[in-house]
């Protein structure tokens, strides 16, 4: 418990040195509770996603860091390895592929490379991966853009 | 090759059937190698380190195989005193050399060893600060392994006792941190010497020496073999000595007990040739497990040749 309280804090004070040096996260902890956290995120450039910003929720465990943080899109997203109702994200480091040697922010930076090459041989989203897999790049680009229109972008007017 | 395959599958059959006695009727070679299930369920029995055994618990397992192992089992009896079992959850190298190192010191009291390793761990902190990893990710294992050499150095308020060394080792809030501790130590080594490395990682698994670090030294629970051996024992400086049990035999008939030591890179042979490593585990496909030489016995006399 201990453990993991000092590795955030740490973590914590990193973020507020480096928020100037990557623009495209903006990562916050919640002001009760150290174990959660949020991030927005900018969609890659070049991607469907570009122009959106996404919202990420951290739900941190108690035995980090020797277990990876829970994390799941809250903004809605199309993405072969981005389950569309939950938000639940496949990412080998997520999971098995986790280390210490990672943070919550370099956690966000995969996220976002993850955004730029999706897996859609792994999908969560099956009618994503399905449109990647069957060579309908045209197909899939409008469909995440529209999406990223509709939940990742600030409304007009 | 093929032989290789049915070595593995007996022996892991042999070890799940003895390790989960309820579970004996399921001991099919597709359970037995059903590794995520089995490691998941069987390992939370079995501490991270267990007991000191004497070798006749070894002989019990393979009561009814192969002759060549018992065989082996035999010879080991007559140059090893005891084994001391970790938990097969993928981490059992790092945590057989944890106990078998931190032991060695609890019982020579060996402060110039406690010397010159902290040189090197300080060498490995300078190695991934290089590689440009982040210092609050590695330092708190760093912290913790040279707090656990401090303890056990005697003559402190902080001195340990052997007991509780054997409950630290089992305590995952320090035990799972020293074996993330020896993760990176192994992952600075082989990203530095990555040349060193590469053909033997190309020829494991196929993968860049970044992707192996990353998938398959720096988690936890991923299992070593003999590039992480070298890494560790380089880096920090320790030889290790490694007793194969397995079902490979000579055509002469004669059956013997090989043995590989991972003796560190600039390690003076001439004084260290005469004394055996202290550190020596007992690996069977897929485990290492502890062991601990007869005080008498001049092992390398007798097998490896």
């Amino acid at each position: 418990m201990q453990a993991s309280r000092a590795r955030l804090f740490k973590e914590y004070k990193e973020v507020q040195r480096e928020k100037v040096a990557d623009p495209d996260i903006q990562l916050v902890c919640d002001d009760t509770n150290i174990f959660k956290w949020t991030a927005l995120i900018k969609g890659p450039s070049e991607t469907p996603y570009e122009g959106g910003v996404f919202q990420l929720a951290f739900a941190v465990p108690e035995p980090y860091p020797l277990q990876p943080p829970q994390v799941r899109f809250l903004t809605k997203i199309f993405h072969p390895n981005v389950h569309f109702k939950t938000g639940e994200i496949c990412l080998d480091i997520l999971k098995n592929a986790w280390s210490p040697a990672w943070t919550l922010q370099s956690v966000c930076r995969a996220i976002i490379a993850l955004m730029a090459h999706p897996e859609p041989d792994s999908p969560l989203n099956c009618d994503s991966g399905n449109l990647l897999r069957s060579g309908d790049v045209r197909g899939f680009n409008s469909m995440a853009r529209m999406y990223t229109r509709l939940a990742a972008m600030p409304k007009k007017g | 090759m093929q032989n290789q395959n049915q070595d593995e599958a007996e022996v892991a059959a042999s070890i799940s059937a003895i390790k989960g006695e309820e579970w004996g009727n399921c001991s099919s070679l597709e359970d037995a190698l059903d590794q995520p299930s089995f490691q998941e369920d069987e390992s939370a029995k079995v501490p991270y380190v267990g007991d000191k055994e004497p070798l006749s618990s070894l002989a019990a397992e393979y009561q009814s195989g192969s002759p060549i192992l018992l065989e082996k089992i035999k010879i080991l009896d007559s140059q090893y005193i005891a084994i001391r079992r970790t938990r097969g959850d993928g981490n059992c190298f790092f945590r057989s050399f944890m106990f078998s190192y931190l032991e060695h010191i609890l019982e020579s009291q060996d402060r110039a060893e406690v010397d010159r390793i902290k040189v090197n761990v300080e060498k490995c902190r300078k190695t991934l600060q290089n590689l440009g990893y982040t210092d609050f990710t590695f330092e708190d294992f760093f912290a913790l392994f040279l707090e656990q050499l401090d303890d056990i150095l005697q003559g402190t308020e902080e001195s340990i006792s052997y007991d509780e060394l054997v409950n630290r080792s089992r305590d995952q809030s320090v035990s799972d941190y020293i074996v993330m501790f020896f993760r990176f130590v192994t992952a600075g080594d082989i990203r530095t010497r990555a040349d060193f490395f590469e053909p033997f990682i190309t020829g494991l698994s196929n993968t860049t020496v970044d992707q192996f670090c990353k998938s398959s030294v720096e988690p936890m629970g991923e299992e070593s073999d003999h590039i992480h051996i070298t890494a560790l024992s380089d880096a920090l400086g320790v030889a290790i000595r490694v007793v194969y049990l397995d079902r490979s035999s000579c055509d002469s008939g004669g059956v013997t007990v090989n043995h590989h030591d991972f003796v560190p890179v600039g390690t003076t042979n001439e004084k260290d040739e005469a004394s055996a490593p202290f550190i020596t585990l007992l690996y069977r496909p897929g485990h290492y497990d502890i062991l601990y030489p007869k005080p008498s016995s001049k092992v390398s006399d007798n097998v490896g040749k």
